[in-house]
């Protein structure tokens, strides 16, 4: 660590000095006590040229083995899925595992795990925005495009559910020839299409605000005519003007705020279509905020998951540092309590309501048929996490690796267990049934995955994995600024 | 010898300090049509560039406003007038229940056209902006570049080149329609 002598808190830190508490100048605050200064944020003494490079480079060359590697086997996911589907079209629904009484099944638990990861990215570039939290910087954009690609695995299975996908239009409110025959605003399943289209579209437009001046960045480093073109054409012409910047901040700022409450909206909507049925088990008010908890659980799980490969496979150690990760394992420690507490509290309030049913329903979630399902979730979700208690757990790449991957398992199981243990015990025993996946339902599951993968890794060849401008503001310009020079660079040189 | 086809003047700074410094000179020397083009927005920029705060916060409220409208006149029109329908005795006009699709059209129209205007407002509501060819001046990179147009008010290339040497600008260079630098 070398501190450079005009400023105190010029700090060149590489990634492994990292310890994750402040550094203490002792003498140096205001009244002649110590001062306590951030580690900084970006690692390794970068230049903001070098920041440049370091992000652009991996979409200016060619995809390395390991990358098709990777796309073959999300691609291969991806057309088993796709098969699956277009039987699923063919045949009918009776291929999948659904039956009377578990009518909601594979799909609906995908849908809820989809938009649960959804949730994080938009949690991170919009909430951790409003309260300023700079460390969001290294990761926001690729959360953010996490989040679209959940978004889209999401809303394929409710429409695959439909059973007849080919008059989901229905579903839209238009004037139409049938009628017109509305939709039924009353119902929860209305909202959702509503909150999900927009939950979609508002995150697309922030990620793309975003990118803007990350696109002039990439197209001023660009070679090839077309490749400037095309990327001058996609950040429309952005040239870092500050009468622009006076209008992006404001509504970056503004379209913060307003997927702050979109967030948690989106997942209180869909959490309305289990709890507004009377069924026990789905039937309590604690479902909108414990499935928003739920929601970000999931995200920042699949985030350290997608964070542990990115900076290991592209070597961006340097933005995405381990302190970056800590933050991370705490806040899904953070929720992974919140989790536990609404697990134990749906307990409490099954007895304390007195309500025969409900006490019925969760002593067969944890006990009956279902209960390994119940095991898994509540391991995973409320039990692995509190290993994060410790400061050298959260710090440790492999650990959160592995949490971040129990919790995404545990966390689809969370949905099973809502789901299905609530509908397989029908009210009268004569109706009682039991419900489990085809390989067909696995096929649809593979093919979600690979859906999402394929686009992840379609997105970190062509886009700065990295929102550059943002990390340049919160590198301390005493070590990223250039030598100063007199010569202008000529038009279309790499610098 | 002067080009005729001047389009303006472009010098850079290497920080942001020294640009937000310089941004208050040119401002207080009277410049009009000037702008600085910076890798990331400067904290304090518009009050040193003397500029007024964006309009687009009116703009956002409008078309919140415009969301909340047209979601509660569907839904009410629909819901009572076009198809009035019995859902367990319930009113046709159930406000509470009409309250997430608000919610939901207000985000839809306010943040989509929020990021819309915005990028419009950038384009339109400027200054002219250095040719395209010269875009590669650094300034999405690790430069501060400020740029002084040829159509501003008091614009006297003497004058303008001399100007941006005495506050500290490094590279100042006449840039012509064809992006080409004259010293």
């Amino acid at each position: 660590m070398t501190r450079l002598e005009t400023s105190p808190y010029a700090t060149v830190m590489d990634d492994g000095q990292l310890t994750g508490h402040p550094i203490v100048l002792a003498g140096k605050g205001p009244y002649g006590g110590d001062l306590e200064v951030d580690e900084p944020l970006v690692t390794g003494g970068k230049t903001w040229a070098e920041v440049d490079r370091d992000i652009c480079m991996h979409t200016e060359q060619f995809p390395t083995k390991r990358w098709w590697m990777a796309f073959a086997v999300a691609a291969t996911a991806l057309a088993i899925g796709t098969f699956a589907m277009l039987m699923l079209f063919y045949s009918g629904m009776g291929i999948l595992g659904i039956n009377r009484p578990v009518g909601w099944g594979s799909f609906i638990i995908n849908f809820v795990f989809w938009i649960g990861i959804g949730h994080a990215g938009t949690l991170i570039s919009a909430v951790l925005y409003l309260f300023r939290q700079q460390w969001r910087t290294g990761i926001n954009r690729a959360a953010e495009a996490m989040t679209l690609f959940a978004v889209a695995c999401a809303g394929i299975f409710p429409i695959i559910h439909l059973g007849r996908p080919w008059f989901a239009y229905w579903l839209v409110p238009y004037p139409n020839a049938r009628g017109p025959l509305w939709v039924n605003f009353n119902s929860p399943l209305a909202w959702d299409i509503f909150a999900i289209s927009t939950y979609g579209l508002v995150s697309l437009a922030f990620w793309y605000i975003g990118l803007l001046p990350d696109l002039a960045t990439v197209r001023d480093r660009a070679t090839h005519p077309w490749r400037k073109k095309i990327y001058n054409a996609m950040s429309f012409g952005w040239t870092g003007s500050h009468r622009a910047w006076r209008h992006y901040e404001s509504a970056y700022m503004i379209l913060a705020a307003f997927a702050t409450p979109l967030v948690f909206s989106v997942h209180t909507i869909v959490s309305f279509d289990f709890a507004t049925s009377i069924l026990p088990g789905w039937h309590t008010t604690i479902f909108p905020p414990y499935f928003v908890i739920g929601a970000i659980f999931s995200g920042f799980a699949m985030v350290i998951t997608l964070m542990t490969f990115m900076r290991g496979y592209f070597g961006l150690t340097n933005y995405i540092t381990t302190n970056h990760m800590e933050a991370m394992a705490k806040i899904l420690m953070l929720t992974g309590l919140l989790v536990g507490f609404a697990y134990s509290t749906e307990f409490f309030m099954a007895w304390y309501s007195g309500s025969e049913w409900e006490g019925f329903v969760f002593k067969n979630r944890a006990f009956g048929p279902y209960g390994w399902a119940y095991a898994i979730m509540f391991t995973c979700n409320a039990i692995v996490p509190q290993i994060f208690w410790w400061k050298k757990m959260r710090r440790h790449a492999w650990v959160l690796f592995v949490v971040s991957i129990l919790v995404n398992v545990g966390m689809w199981f969370e949905r099973y267990v809502i789901v299905v243990t609530s509908l397989h015990r029908d009210f009268l025993p004569s109706s009682w049934g039991m419900y489990a996946l085809t390989r067909w339902d696995y096929m649809i599951l593979l093919g979600s995955f690979g859906l999402f993968f394929t686009l992840f890794l379609l997105f970190v060849r062509v886009l700065p994995v990295i929102a550059i401008s943002e990390v340049k503001g919160v590198m301390d310009p005493k070590v990223a600024r250039s030598a100063p020079t007199d010569a202008a660079p000529a038009a279309g040189t790499r610098r | 010898m002067m080009p005729t086809s001047t389009k303006g003047i472009l010098g850079h700074f290497c920080g942001p300090d020294e640009a937000l410094a310089a941004a208050a000179k040119v401002r207080d020397a009277g410049w009009k049509h000037f702008d600085f083009l910076t890798p990331f927005p400067i904290h304090g920029m518009e009050e040193a560039m003397g500029q007024k705060r964006s309009w687009i916060p009116y703009v956002t409220a409008l078309l919140a406003l415009g969301g909340i409208l047209f979601a509660q006149g569907l839904q009410n029109y629909v819901m009572v007038f076009d198809w009035p329908m019995n859902f367990g005795g319930k009113p046709h006009a159930s406000w509470p229940a009409f309250i997430p699709i608000t919610f939901e059209a207000m985000v839809f129209w306010a943040a989509l056209g929020t990021a819309l205007v915005a990028i419009i407002a950038g384009k339109k509501d400027t200054v002219p902006q250095p040719p395209p060819m010269v875009i590669e001046t650094g300034a999405t990179v690790d430069r501060f570049v400020v740029w002084i147009s040829a159509t501003d008010p008091k614009w006297n290339p003497d004058e303008a080149l001399a100007f941006l040497k005495s506050i500290g600008a490094q590279g100042v260079r006449l840039v012509d329609a064809e992006g080409g630098a004259h010293a």
